[in-house]
Parts: structure tokens; sequence; C-alpha cells
């Protein structure tokens, strides 16, 4: 349908418009504090990380093994 | 100097975690999330090396009683270990949800500069981040021989810059 492509297509403009603009020093604040909690509150509840990635965007480091000495 | 530390049995939960549970019970997550948004103005494609870490206790409920120094140590191990690359840079932010962020900040700080320490292979840079009235502790960690480190720290120091707090 038109009117749904049209939308669709409005929706991703204005994603990406959204995404270039750079964060101010308050978002930027405002937005590590908002992810930590996110995190925290995730890892409480029993969610893993990989879910995080795929649901908020986070992109967590891929670790190795901690040999135990 | 030997080694003087004295963590945790480390677990690795997944490719993305690892956790250690302390003698008196409490469990703890950590993680580094990539951190490359807040410095993607910088020059040197550096930003893909920064990442926060996470320290997250699991259970919530669970109230610690005095100081445990083993969790110093076993922090110190996996950050040393990721920053062993020479290539990654630490963010930490410390939590200001429980108003103990400047508790926080100076214990973080501390377990970095422990004399006669392998941590003597970690530079530390603390820094509070201000913008819109609010002050963010935060702590910059890399390795003495990261080779781009001058860069990294710069980079740090242009985040939490005073100046233009409220940007």
């Amino acid at each position: 349908m038109p009117s749904a492509t049209t939308t669709s297509k409005k929706k991703v403009h204005l994603r990406s418009i959204a995404k270039a603009k750079p964060l101010t020093k308050v978002e930027m604040f405002k937005k590590m504090l908002a992810d930590q909690k996110i995190i925290r509150e995730a890892i409480q509840n029993g969610t893993s990380l990989e879910q995080l990635e795929k649901d908020h965007g986070f992109t967590f480091a891929r670790l190795s093994h901690i040999p135990v000495k | 100097m030997a080694l003087l530390l004295h963590a945790y049995p480390i677990f690795q939960l997944s490719e993305l975690s690892y956790r250690f549970i302390t003698d008196v019970g409490s469990e703890y997550n950590c993680s580094f999330i990539a951190y490359a948004e807040y410095f993607k103005d910088q020059p040197h494609n550096i930003a893909s090396k920064f990442y926060a870490f996470n320290l997250d206790l699991v259970n919530k409920d669970f109230k610690s009683k005095g100081v445990d120094k083993r969790i110093a140590d076993t922090v110190i191990t996996i950050v040393g270990d990721f920053l062993n690359s020479k290539i990654t840079a630490v963010v930490y932010i410390c939590d200001n949800s429980d108003n103990r962020e400047v508790a926080r900040s100076r214990k973080f700080l501390s377990w970095f500069t422990y004399a006669h320490h392998p941590s003597n292979e970690i530079i530390q840079v603390g820094g509070a981040f201000e913008a819109g009235g609010m002050k963010l502790y935060t702590a910059l960690l890399v390795h003495r021989h990261n080779k781009l480190k001058k860069k990294l720290v710069e980079a740090y120091l242009d985040l939490i810059d005073y100046g233009d707090g409220e940007k």
C-alpha cells in the first residue's frame, strides 16, 4: 500500500536524522547512566547481555577466558 | 614484585560477561560495553577502542558489610586482563542512583593505586563530568604500554572537559 510505504520511509528517514544529530553533554550524561541502569536491572532480572544487544543495540566486548592462577 | 592479588575465582558466564561470588555470597557480573558513540568525533579512529566497565551486583537485595579487598583484586584482574591487549581503554562511570558516587569513585580509583602492584601497568585518570548542573564521576584506565595512550587520554579529557559543560 502506498500510504504504508510512505509512512515507513518517513520513519526510517526521521530515525536516521535523529541518529546523525550529535549528543549534547547533558544527553551523553543521561544516556551513560540510563544504559548502566538498563544493564544492572537486566542482570538482576536474569536477562542475558546477548538479549540486551538485540533489544537496545548495545555492543559488548567479546571476552576471553581468564586463566585461574 | 610478586603477584599479590588474591582474586575470587572468575567464571565466564558467556562470551560477554564474567561472574564471581564473594566469601559472603554476593555475586557480581562484569562486562564491558562499547563506548564508541561518545568519542566518534575524535581523530585517529580511536572511538572503537573505548569501553565502559560494568560491575553489577546480581542479587540486588544483598547488603555487604565491611571491606572485602578480594573484590578489588578480582576487578583488577578482570580489567587488567582486558587492558592487556594494549589496544583498548576502559571508562568507569560511577552509578549515582544511591547518592554514593563520590565514595564509589574514590574506592575504584584506590583499587588501581596500590603500591607494588601489577596495576602499576595501568594508568588511571579520574575526572568528573559536569553537564546541566549534574556531575558524573568517572575514571579512565589504559595500559601503560598502549601505543595510543596519549590520544586516548586526550580524548577522555576532551569528553569530560569542564569548559563547555553546559553544551
